[in-house]
């Protein structure tokens, strides 16, 4: 027994030396990484679309990973993303990106999806002085706070829906009144501020404005306000559920509009498979959609970038996949441009970016908003279409009523 | 308009009123406030979902389905969970249903991720109109199917054997253990049954809205205002705090807005507590 102890010690002693060694052989060959910090909704009810985020931040840090990396001078370096799940939840993810950077020690900062909780994670990256770049958050209020580490490649909200209102104007017979209806979210009530304005400028009539509650899923009262005021078009600002409890809703309750728009819902195929067939003929926003082709630094243009997605994941991509793109070609661009991993002259480097993306071409407001506009979709035959401006297909207006589909 | 805003305000009812029948009859009875009744609901809509998407089984009749299998779910976790904290104090059980909630939640969550998913049937959001007003055919439904399952606690309390001993159970539970009745089986019962209606309610929710494994904090708490606001001890409490709570949350919504929906609830909570502490329809002791 006594000598069995004897060599089993022995044994342990020799695993744990050669293991060292192995390990210490396996530091000095690898490359040296990038650490990027992400904390991003796993679970909770901004979950469906964070794993949008999640998807293509991960495809995106292999492809750079593969061809070669990031050259900083002339050494040159892997990428390596360390996530965190926020759980949709605010003051959650503040706390992740203090964790980030104070005890995983992450170079640079991705942001977080939605308005809401890129608020406080950008008020973070301020404190640590450490640039942030989101492809997740649209508000105004994110970029008016004078925060230097802060960038988004979402359009600013306020302007989302002015495509959408510039296409009515063209459509016959020329609509009058549009209902304008938002969520009780950071993002909404922007987008709804905008189009406001916007509408009233181009001698549109808003007859109805109003605000539901974020949670809940009973839109038959609004519904019912809808039609009584009957506005040529429904306008909401809300985020995928919602929209989706508006249009089964608009059905039961036999509401007809010329024309339903959204801003987030119709591009995600999530939303045509839950609605099916009602999801004909809805509208939506989108920063990008998947027909348009732009060269890109970090894949060779958009189609290549939708192909090896799509065999990947075995969904389309859409705006907010191409968007976490961007955010890391801008990092990619910015740090090789700076020659250094120091945060201060890597965030004047992307204050500076002007760059063509798969996501379209990036560069920033002095704020660090993305310069740049949305194009309006919409549902034909199961499909999303770009239809304005300059679409692969023309928009159909006004659609069919309920009962006659 | 008005008409078919109080008309929406009923059908809702109707649903809230089905999905606070449950919780309603386990806290009778067991004087359990079941904080995991959302939960249930919830597994209830995805019984429904799966069963529909994966073996085409129409949401109407897997309803009854959904009834047996949540029934046995509740009557399982109450026989050989709560029964074991049952007479410990009040908090005790109420911690342990807390846990229950969230792990169900997270279970779901792991299982089914937090994708939004919806009960996609043909004649989902098919509707017939009287005159001015709207009303859709699943929610009318929804309506009818909460009073027959209202109408069958009645029956099964007031008219069985079973029902008689449950009776007994919450009115006195040493007189009823000294004449015979199996007090641990009858709680399992009352539990699985409570669980069985939540289930119901989860299979109507899954064909009128989407559904995701984090949907039922919600609903909870609006069964619990239900609960309040109609009283406890009887099948018909539910019933006028459902309709009550439906009625009352379109007109005020329609008056003040929708961001209000759930400033109106709990707002007539409070008033309820205050002026009828018992609910609309309670017993005074």
């Amino acid at each position: 027994m006594k000598s069995w102890g004897k060599w089993s010690k022995m044994i342990l002693i020799f695993g744990l030396v050669f293991g060292l060694l192995i390990s210490l052989n396996k530091g000095a060959f690898a490359k040296d990484v990038i650490k990027f910090g992400c904390a991003m909704s796993f679970t909770g009810k901004k979950s469906r679309t964070g794993k949008l985020y999640i998807d293509s931040l991960k495809l995106a840090a292999e492809a750079i990973n593969k061809s070669g990396g990031i050259k900083v001078g002339n050494k040159s370096y892997n990428i390596e993303i360390k996530f965190y799940d926020d759980k949709s939840d605010p003051a959650e993810s503040a706390k992740l990106i203090e964790k980030l950077v104070t005890e995983d020690k992450v170079n640079f900062l991705l942001g977080p999806y939605s308005s809401g909780i890129t608020i406080p994670d950008s008020i973070v990256a301020q404190r640590y002085k450490i640039p942030m770049v989101e492809g997740g958050g649209a508000s105004g209020k994110i970029f008016s706070r004078h925060n230097p580490y802060i960038f988004g490649t979402l359009p600013a909200a306020g302007q989302y829906f002015r495509t959408t209102l510039e296409m009515l104007l063209g459509f016959k017979p020329k609509p009058k009144t549009i209902a304008l209806i938002y969520g009780d979210d950071k993002f909404d009530i922007s987008v709804a501020k905008g189009a406001k304005k916007i509408a009233e400028k181009l001698g549109l009539k808003v007859v109805l404005y109003e605000k539901i509650s974020e949670g809940s899923a009973d839109f038959n009262t609004i519904l019912t306000k809808v039609k009584a005021k009957a506005p040529d078009a429904l306008l909401m600002a809300g985020h995928t559920e919602g929209g989706i409890n508006l249009v089964q809703q608009a059905k039961e309750l036999n509401v007809n509009v010329k024309m339903i728009s959204l801003t987030v819902g119709p591009s995600e195929a999530d939303f045509r498979k839950s609605l099916g067939k009602d999801a004909e003929y809805i509208f939506g926003v989108a920063s990008w959609s998947p027909q348009m082709n732009f060269k890109g630094i970090i894949f060779k243009n958009t189609k290549e970038f939708v192909k090896i997605f799509k065999e990947r994941y075995k969904y389309d991509p859409d705006y907010h996949n191409a968007s976490a793109v961007a955010e890391l070609a801008v990092f990619k661009s910015a740090i090789e441009r700076a020659g250094t991993l120091d945060p201060q002259k890597v965030r004047d480097a992307i204050a500076k970016t002007k760059i063509e993306t798969i996501y379209g071409p990036v560069e920033f407001n002095p704020n660090g908003q993305i310069k740049g506009s949305s194009v309006v979709l919409q549902i034909q035959g199961g499909q999303v279409y770009q239809v304005y401006p300059k679409g692969t297909k023309k928009p159909i207006y006004p659609m069919p009523k309920w009962k006659d589909r | 308009m008005l008409l078919q805003i109080i008309v929406n305000g009923i059908l809702k009812g109707g649903l809230y009123a089905l999905m606070a029948l449950g919780m309603s009859l386990i806290w009778g009875v067991m004087d359990i406030i079941n904080i995991a009744h959302g939960a249930f609901i919830m597994l209830g809509a995805y019984c429904t979902y799966w069963l529909f998407n994966l073996w085409g089984v129409d949401p109407f009749i897997s309803l009854f389905l959904s009834i047996i299998f949540m029934f046995i779910i509740g009557y399982g976790i109450q026989r050989y969970l709560i029964n074991l904290v049952i007479r410990a104090t009040i908090f005790i059980t109420l911690i342990l249903a807390f846990g229950i909630e969230i792990f169900i939640n997270n279970l779901a969550l792991v299982m089914w991720t937090a994708d939004v998913r919806k009960v996609q049937v043909p004649y989902g959001a098919s509707n017939f109109s009287i005159g001015c007003v709207t009303i859709p055919y699943v929610r009318l439904g929804a309506f009818f199917i909460a009073l027959v399952i209202a109408l069958v606690f009645y029956f099964v309390l007031n008219k069985t054997r079973t029902g008689r001993s449950i009776r007994a159970t919450a009115q006195d539970l040493d007189a009823a253990r000294l004449v015979g009745v199996d007090v641990a089986k009858t709680y399992a019962l009352t539990f699985g049954m409570g669980v069985g209606a939540a289930g119901a309610a989860g299979t109507l929710w899954a064909v009128l809205f989407p559904i995701n494994p984090m949907m039922g904090g919600i609903l909870t708490l609006k069964s619990f205002v239900v609960v309040i606001i109609g009283g406890l001890g009887t099948m018909f409490g539910p019933i006028i705090g459902g309709l009550t709570l439906g009625v009352a949350e379109a007109l005020g919504s329609n008056w003040f807005g929708t961001t209000y929906e759930n400033f109106i609830s709990f707002t007539i909570l409070v008033l309820v507590l205050i002026f009828l502490p018992k609910g609309i329809l309670g017993k005074s002791e």
